[in-house]
């Protein structure tokens, strides 16, 4: 039997929710790893047959979350059952009202998505913003469809022609004092 | 270090025998200042102070740099929780080695030069973090720049060429421990650098690349200050010094050989392990734990953070005056017993703070841990220059390692695996200092007595001498030795201290 989510913020969990209420698809642009920033994803989401809540759904919102591989030996990216705590989804893909007919969105990866194995997962939330069912592009192990991203480095030329310009003052402003002490010093004592 | 030795164990090339130049402060014959006047800049001897403590801050300041910024970082490099973990062990690693070997760079160049050197050479390294893309690099960059704390030897070093022996234990608590507060600065520093890039327009990858540049410039500035202002001793430089007078040339493998050969040595090499050793640990933890841990911003999570390290300012010479304070009333048995309660008290903290379930007590709890850890670290350095007089340069390098050693040990065991969580890891590293201080128990001097054991009849004359042969007592070798025992008699105690000729 799945229970409504209770009033107290704090205590809503995901097992309470209806578990494939919304058939999701997210279909890369093209193979292999996608870049952040330029690659697309063509998403799409309508009613399960088997969905009984959705005389609740008010809103859908569309999430890129963490495929499990992506989680391994990071804590901070752990799924937890108390959705509050539930750091699996970190970006937020788009939020529409709902719609009983089938519903797509072409995604193009936000530059700061991070190096990562996703997959696309979708909450129906009624009036009060309660998340109530939600459905995934994966199947419920997470080990299906998932598709791979690359962010982008950070790094730029310039960067790296001014630490190579700064690191070489350095060393040469050292030498020229430690020779001139030197040189200093010869004289001193040949006075 | 000590290669040649004077009357206290400092390396001296020949002393000035100019004294036309007045000095600012009093000094003893050595031209060392016998008054610590905190606020002055006065050269030679407070200007190296300042000089000496700010270089050493700055080389805290670098290799900590990267700790507040490791949430965006590991996003940036995809670091596990192993890259992370590997990283901070790297960042205080390097200096094992490069601690030991700085001493006889002072010796070589003098600690004017042994500073700048290092410092100047890790700019580089500094800022090669714009090239760092996968854990490998960030792992060995953050390796390189810890080569740089090597700066807490030219910094004792410094000291004890420009300050009496007296006073040495206050000046070189508050110059180390000024020196440590980099460690908590940079965790306010790098956020806000970091949070002013990024306003700037820079994208969160490379905001935080550039405010590596901040360190690498502090390093550039310090280091050419030390050359233009600083000098080797209070009568000059090194190379312009005469060598006047008997210079007394000890052998390195000798001392070495007293260093070692001392039980004492190795127990204040591991309780520094984990006194100073928690402390670097910690440092490289404590921002990203709140972050994780309660759900703070980057920028709080570092405010609270930066307060365990900025505890330096005055627990550290707190430490030393506390254990000058207890030998005063009990001799060298006080200070044992000061740095046991102090460290052991920082131990349970370490605990509670691990324990901690809520924001404010874990705050509270980390405050307490950071005081105990560091008051522990100034009083082990006061107890340090006792255990032996001919060796003392290489025993405070010995010490100085093992700070780091526990460090790496710490972070390797306790927060680089899944086995862990961070608050575990906290909880378990504080029952290890707890039992890694039981050891102080041991630390008996045949003159003085011990923590649960009286003197015996040996005299602290007959403890120091000790460390001299027949034929080098012969060459008068051990005069320095003589003269520091006479100064070393008020560790007896109260009763002791009537026996001092003034």
């Amino acid at each position: 039997m799945i229970q409504f989510s209770h009033g107290a913020t704090k205590q809503r969990l995901f097992s309470d929710l209806e578990k494939g209420a919304l058939d999701v698809t997210a279909k890369p642009s093209r193979q292999g790893v996608l870049d952040a920033g330029i690659d697309k994803l063509s998403i799409t989401w309508k009613l399960s047959s088997t969905a009984k809540k959705q005389a609740n759904f008010t809103t859908i919102n569309v999430n890129l979350c963490y495929a499990p591989v992506s989680q391994v030996d990071r804590p901070w990216r752990r799924t937890e059952n108390e959705l509050f705590k539930d750091k699996t989804c970190p970006h937020k893909i788009i939020t529409r009202a709902y719609n009983k007919s089938s519903q797509s969105f072409k995604y193009t990866l936000d530059r700061d998505i991070l190096t990562g194995t996703y997959f696309v997962h979708t909450y129906a939330v009624d009036a009060k913003d309660y998340e109530v069912a939600f459905g995934q592009s994966t199947n419920e192990a997470k080990t299906t469809n998932l598709f791979s991203v690359q962010a982008i480095s950070g790094r730029h030329k310039s960067l790296d022609i001014a630490s190579v310009c700064f690191s070489v003052f350095s060393v040469l402003a050292l030498l020229v004092f430690f020779v001139n002490g030197k040189r200093k010093a010869k004289l001193e004592q040949s006075k | 270090m000590g290669d040649s030795i004077g009357d206290t164990g400092s390396s001296m090339h020949g002393v000035s025998t100019d004294k036309t130049g007045k000095y600012d402060l009093p000094v003893d014959l050595e031209d060392r200042a016998t008054v610590f006047k905190l606020f002055s800049f006065a050269k030679p001897h407070m200007r190296t102070f300042h000089l000496s403590w700010i270089s050493f801050s700055t080389c805290f300041v670098s290799t900590f740099a990267a700790a507040p910024l490791v949430p965006i970082i590991r996003e940036n490099l995809n670091l596990t929780k192993q890259d992370v973990g590997n990283a901070g062990v790297a960042s205080v690693s390097g200096s094992i080695f490069s601690r030991l070997v700085m001493g006889a760079v002072c010796d070589l160049l003098g600690p004017r030069y042994g500073c700048a050197f290092l410092v100047m050479l890790s700019a580089p390294t500094v800022f090669s973090m714009s090239f760092v893309s996968g854990a490998a690099g960030f792992i060995t960059v953050r390796f390189m720049i810890g080569f740089c704390l090597a700066t807490f030897v030219s910094c004792q070093y410094w000291m004890s060429t420009m300050f009496t022996s007296k006073i040495i234990g206050l000046v070189n608590g508050t110059a180390a421990g000024w020196g440590n507060m980099g460690g908590g600065i940079t965790q306010l520093l790098m956020p806000v650098v970091y949070e002013i890039i990024r306003r700037c327009g820079a994208t969160a990858f490379t905001a935080w690349r550039i405010a590596f540049f901040v360190p690498g410039w502090l390093h550039i500035i310090m280091g050419i200050l030390v050359l233009t202002l600083g000098q080797d001793l209070p009568g000059g430089n090194r190379n312009a010094v005469e060598k006047k007078g008997k210079v007394v040339q000890d052998k390195l493998g000798k001392i070495m050989w007293c260093a070692v050969s001392n039980y004492r040595t190795w127990i204040f090499v591991l309780l520094y392990g984990y006194s100073m050793g928690v402390e670097l640990s910690t440092d490289n933890v404590i921002a990203e734990y709140f972050f994780d841990r309660f759900h703070l911003k980057l920028h709080t999570a570092g405010i609270i953070a930066a307060s365990f390290g900025m505890a330096n300012f005055f627990a550290r010479p707190a430490g030393g005056y506390a254990s000058d304070l207890a030998a005063k009333y009990f001799g060298m048995r006080g200070r044992l017993w000061a740095l046991w309660i102090i460290q052991t008290a920082g131990g349970l903290f370490c605990v509670w703070l691990g324990r901690a379930n809520t924001l404010v007590t874990a705050v509270v709890a980390m405050i307490l841990f950071s005081l105990g850890a560091q008051a522990a670290c100034g009083a082990t350095f006061a107890i340090v220059p006792f255990v032996s007089r001919r060796a003392l340069g290489i025993i405070s390098g010995l010490t100085g390692a093992g700070g780091n050693f526990g460090s790496g040990l710490t972070q390797l065991i306790f927060f680089s695996t899944s086995r862990f969580t961070t608050e575990q890891g906290l909880t378990w590293m504080g029952v290890m200092i707890v039992a890694c201080t039981l050891p102080v128990t041991l630390c008996h001097f045949p003159q003085w007595g011990s923590m649960f054991l009286p003197p015996s009849t040996v005299t602290t004359e007959q403890y120091y001498v000790s460390e001299w042969s027949e034929e080098e007592k012969e060459k008068n070798m051990h005069l320095g030795s003589l003269a520091f025992a006479k100064d070393a008699e008020s560790e007896g105690g109260r009763r002791a201290q009537s026996t001092i000729i003034v």
